[in-house]
């Protein structure tokens, strides 16, 4: 019983207090429990990446010899501890700034290049849609990604006559700012109103993902 | 003045649930419409466990801090019922986390439904993963599409907090022949995503998980109100349309 009543009123408090702070912009108490909570999540990443190194160390050490698809655990270790090491060594002043140096020249361009795969990776999607189900919705879906990308091309490019490009941008304004935008706000509403009334079980104690 | 109207709206609508799931407690609760999305997470255990596969679901990358936390909430109630089933036949998920608060809640489940379940071989090591942290989309899309690529996966289930890294993760596990079942409060990422599944939990159907999954009082009468709340925005919207239109 006070194994789960305890959390209980933990959270009802907390949760309660900070409602209060913020819309009554009581800064002082939003901002104490803002920052105990950002503290919190700073132990819970460092748990993570605790979990990540253990999971991938296991890897290594349950499949030997290292090669196939173990390479990749081999490299996220190392790369853990390397980075990890430099972390060290900028902290102590051996070195400057490596940890913003591997970031900036190795996983922003990584990163980079992934989002640019991104459109190809939904064009693929929109032709296998098609091939898998040959309906209204799924060529509607891949004449517009098609249509949409064409008049980003056409309005870039001047070879096109004015009269042509100018009407590529009408359709495109059109899709883009009534139905795509009619879409999203729909969603956006449906997510809001499920937001609110899973808070307020939250902050009721009715919804307790915390106690088991 | 103006502090006190989104409190008195909070106590309208919690005073709303308090009621609606006390007279739901009385009676038998309404029937759930089916969706997609849940129709096809019933029975899959049963088919990862004949297949010797196990089944994946990823939490997301949102924080519990964060303003998407009901993403993660509804995620965790998914998660809940998979672990439950999963744990009863020894095949708990592999449970991928973008977000280190979501760690320690989803080990939590699994422990719990292991515990529940009697089950003998308990969660083995590795079985709830952290992949990167939220601000690392890319990053986190490459660790689960990693997982899904070199784990015996049948079934691949995304609910939480994605964005449009999920073309990625949805592309390879459709080329792996992965099932899928995908919820995102994100309409980006239900852009991607529907192309290559028909099981998409859209938006708010996603934040009615605990309804579906666990179907206490308090939780249908939160979706009953919710119906009520969204045809009034609805009529309200259609209403100031029209008297704009009227030249008002």
């Amino acid at each position: 019983m006070l194994k789960r009543g305890i959390p209980l009123i933990i959270a009802i408090s907390f949760g309660g207090l900070t409602l209060i702070s913020l819309l009554f912009s009581i800064t002082e108490i939003s901002s104490l429990i803002l920052e105990w909570a950002s503290f919190l999540a700073a132990v819970a990443l460092l748990l993570g990446a605790i979990n990540l190194l253990s999971v991938h160390t296991h890897r290594l050490a349950a499949h030997r010899p290292v090669g196939g698809q173990n390479i990749y655990s081999a490299a996220l270790v190392i790369s853990m501890l390397v980075v990890f090491g430099l972390g060290m060594t900028d902290l102590i002043g051996l070195t400057n700034n490596s940890v913003g140096v591997v970031f900036n020249w190795i996983q922003a361009p990584l990163e980079a290049a992934l989002a640019s795969l991104l459109a190809f990776f939904l064009l693929l999607s929109g032709i296998r849609l098609l091939q898998r189900q040959r309906t209204i919705a799924s060529i509607l879906f891949l004449a517009t990604a098609v249509l949409i990308l064409l008049s980003n091309a056409f309005i870039a490019s001047p070879i096109l006559p004015q009269s042509i490009s100018s009407l590529f941008q009408q359709l495109r304004d059109l899709i883009q700012s009534i139905i795509v935008t009619s879409g999203i706000r729909g969603i956006l509403i449906g997510v809001a109103l499920g937001a609110i009334t899973l808070s307020i079980r939250l902050l009721l104690g009715l919804e307790r993902p915390y106690n088991k | 003045m103006t502090n006190l109207v989104p409190l008195v709206i909070i106590i309208l609508l919690a005073v709303s649930i308090l009621l609606g799931s006390r007279r739901l407690a009385q009676r038998e609760g309404p029937a759930l419409r089916p969706l997609a999305g849940y129709t096809a997470l019933k029975g899959q255990v049963g088919r990862a466990i004949e297949s010797a596969s196990q089944l994946h679901i990823s939490l997301g990358r949102a924080s519990l801090t964060g303003a998407a936390s009901a993403t993660s909430v509804a995620a965790l109630a998914v998660l809940d019922r998979l672990a439950e089933e999963g744990c009863a036949n020894d095949t708990p998920p592999i449970t991928t986390v973008g977000d280190g608060t979501l760690l320690p809640l989803a080990e939590n489940n699994l422990r719990h439904a292991a515990e529940y379940a009697n089950s003998s071989t308990g969660i083995p090591p590795g079985t709830a993963r952290f992949i990167a942290s939220r601000n690392d989309a890319f990053a986190y899309a490459a660790g689960v599409a990693s997982v899904i690529q070199q784990e015996k996966i049948l079934g691949s289930i995304m609910v939480g907090h994605f964005g449009q890294e999920l073309a990625i993760v949805a592309e390879v596990a459709a080329r792996n022949q992965v099932q899928q079942i995908i919820g995102s409060d994100d309409p980006l990422a239900l852009a991607a995503a529907a192309p290559v599944t028909d099981n998409l939990m859209i938006g708010e159907e996603m934040l009615a998980a605990p309804a579906y999954m666990q179907g206490k009082p308090a939780q249908l009468a939160s979706l009953q109100l919710q119906d009520i709340v969204r045809i009034l925005i609805s009529l309200t919207i259609l209403g100031l349309a029209i008297y704009r239109f009227a030249g008002g």
